[in-house]
């Protein structure tokens, strides 16, 4: 970004200040409004949805940069290649089975072969809907992962959105960002979480056991650990929101200091989160007790989100079964 | 006159040197996109000689011209108009699909921005060419956006996802030019889906469509003059090719990847040069 690339912008303040808006912002279409207040090259791309993707702020304030191109996924992601080649930053915008399964071909060519800088916004992850098995995204993040350049990330919640988006906008290659849609008014009170692309973040420290979450799974997995004290079993939790890069160090560092770790995310067991810490872990040669909480190898149903994931598993109570259950092995 | 201020005439000339440089590449593979070289090689000549601006020696110039060869695969034609066009080496034409050459069998942006998108996977090049197009527009630059598809590529859906949105934003700085040879690997376009009419299809779709004949300069050049003279639309210029244009005894072959022995290839040369028949 360059503080020149605001002028003629009359009306708007000053980038620096809008950067800082868009960091500090628990929202993301608020975010994604603020930098592209700072920044000319950044342009929203839509395929419906104004609303559950929070684009409607950019729409209604800066109509200039923003592209509605109708319910036509494919064409949106080699829209938004175009553009970036001719030198924009495009932000595109659907629910994450639509903005990544339904358009894989497209992302691998227009997006991750170029290394572009384009943006694939995805809203409700894994199980997070009522509509069923069409909206459920459970294989994004392994979709993603395995494009090389593609950088993955999925935030906590709102407190760490602003970080997220930084994240997702400062780095110079394509990016899926995975968000939940805020159902309630974000808490303004909780202090923001940082994000470092690549790096995850020990949010509890601990001794026994370590539960390495992302996204939605975060908060589930601060509730486990506190009914894990409860019992008597110390846990560590780290929020790995990056995805992709992945912090292995740290994933290592943890499975050294603890006798038990356990992964969970909204996602299959296969491919996202899990997978990669598996990975990390035989690629270092660590042999540790380890478990991975998320939807198994099947398809879902439609149905509200707490029953969702109490009858598939991905509640604090499962994880602290696994944790009691791996401590107790012999 | 064409926007580059050369005449039907030079155009031809370039066409016939274009025919040549196919038919030596593709006769030392002895296998290849011959066909469709010879075929598409007037358009090639009117569009990267008569139409586009480009610089030599900045191939990255913001305001330049856009040019998508969204099938990637005519792939001799391609490389021997960017060698004729001054655009790479000519030398660069020997390692043509060999191991390590950025020539690649489908055109790759190893290449450089000359690949102005990688393509291949059909049915995307008109996505990235309505991105480019809305994001020249908005930026103000005069710079135009060609594009061209292969008939057979009009069977992806997602080319008519593209042509909704090009007609729906009123793209006028957009052109696209059908391949028109009748020619994908499993044979005959309308022996494997039926698409006449295409132009009205466009049409339908707020594109301004014209149907001509594709080995025609005269009637190629006319019709990219149409394109950049209608302002309110994007333009669809349907393009009847024959396969294997140029050389009597290879025109109507309809062969996807042509098989040419080193006899054919000769007196195909001959053809071209205007001692063989």
């Amino acid at each position: 970004m360059t503080e020149t690339s605001i002028t003629g912008m009359g009306g708007f303040k000053d980038a620096q200040f809008y950067r800082q808006e868009a960091l500090s912002a628990r929202s993301y279409g608020q975010a994604l409004l603020a930098a592209a207040k700072a920044d000319e090259r950044i342009v929203c791309l839509g395929a419906d949805l104004s609303q559950p993707t929070e684009t409607y702020l950019f729409r209604d304030q800066i109509p200039e940069r923003f592209f509605m191109l109708g319910i036509q996924e494919a064409n949106m992601v080699g829209v938004a290649g175009g553009m970036a080649r001719a030198g924009d930053i495009p932000f595109a915008h659907s629910f994450c089975v639509f903005i990544t399964r339904r358009v894989y071909d497209q992302i691998a060519m227009q997006a991750a072969y170029p290394k572009l800088p384009v943006k694939l916004v995805g809203f409700i992850p894994g199980l997070a809907t009522e509509l069923g098995v069409s909206h459920q995204a459970i294989d994004d993040i392994a979709l993603m992962r395995a494009l090389p350049n593609m950088a993955v990330i999925e935030p906590s919640g709102p407190e760490q959105i602003g970080a997220a988006f930084a994240a997702t906008l400062g780095y110079d290659g394509p990016v899926y960002l995975r968000l939940s849609i805020a159902r309630t008014k974000p808490d303004e009170t909780t202090p923001l979480v940082p994000l470092e692309l690549g790096k995850g973040l020990v949010v509890r420290e601990g001794t026994d056991v370590a539960l390495l979450a992302c996204g939605a799974m975060v908060a589930e997995a601060l509730v486990a650990a506190d009914q894990l004290a409860g019992q008597g079993i110390s846990a560590t939790v780290a929020n790995l929101a990056s995805l992709k890069p992945f912090d292995a160090a740290l994933v290592e560092r943890l499975a050294r200091q603890h006798r038990v770790l356990i992964t969970a995310e909204n996602h299959s067991v296969i491919g996202g989160l899990g997978s990669a810490v598996a990975e990390t872990l035989a690629l270092a040669g660590v042999a540790t007790r380890f478990a991975m909480i998320g939807v198994r190898d099947v398809f879902a149903e439609g149905g509200t989100t707490p029953y969702l994931m109490e009858k598939y598993g991905l509640t604090a109570r499962h994880i602290v079964e696994r944790a009691v259950a791996l401590r107790r092995r012999t | 006159m064409t926007r580059n201020s050369l005449s039907v005439t030079d155009l031809e000339a370039h066409a016939l040197s274009l025919r040549k440089r196919v038919v030596q590449m593709v006769g030392k593979l002895r296998v290849g996109y011959l066909q469709q070289g010879l075929g598409a090689a007037d358009i090639f000549a009117a569009v990267y000689f008569g139409e586009l601006r480009l610089r030599e020696d900045d191939p990255d110039w913001p305001a330049r011209d856009r040019c998508i060869l969204s099938t990637a695969h005519n792939t001799a034609l391609l490389y021997a108009t960017f060698a004729e066009r001054g655009l790479i080496d000519p030398a660069w034409l020997d390692g043509y699909t060999q191991d390590g050459s950025p020539l690649e069998v489908n055109a790759s942006e190893r290449l450089g921005s000359l690949v102005e998108a990688t393509c291949g996977s059909l049915g995307q090049g008109l996505s990235v060419a309505v991105g480019m197009a809305l994001s020249l527009r908005r930026k103000g630059l005069p710079s135009r956006v060609y594009v061209i598809l292969g008939d057979g590529e009009l069977q992806e859906g997602q080319v008519w996802e593209a042509a909704l949105s090009a007609g729906g934003h009123a793209l006028s700085n957009l052109t696209m030019i059908i391949d028109r040879n009748d020619m994908q690997v499993e044979g005959h376009t309308d022996k494997v889906v039926a698409m006449d009419p295409v132009g009205a299809k466009f049409a339908a779709f707020g594109w301004n469509a014209m149907e001509i004949d594709g080995n025609s300069m005269a009637a190629i050049v006319g019709a990219l003059d149409q394109a950049r003279d209608t302002p309110d639309r994007p333009t669809v210029i349907v393009a009847r090719t024959l396969a294997g244009a140029g050389v009597g005894f290879l025109e109507g072959q309809l062969r996807h990847v042509a098989r040419i022995t080193p006899e054919e290839a000769t007196r195909a040369m001959g053809v071209l040069n205007g001692v063989a028949a």
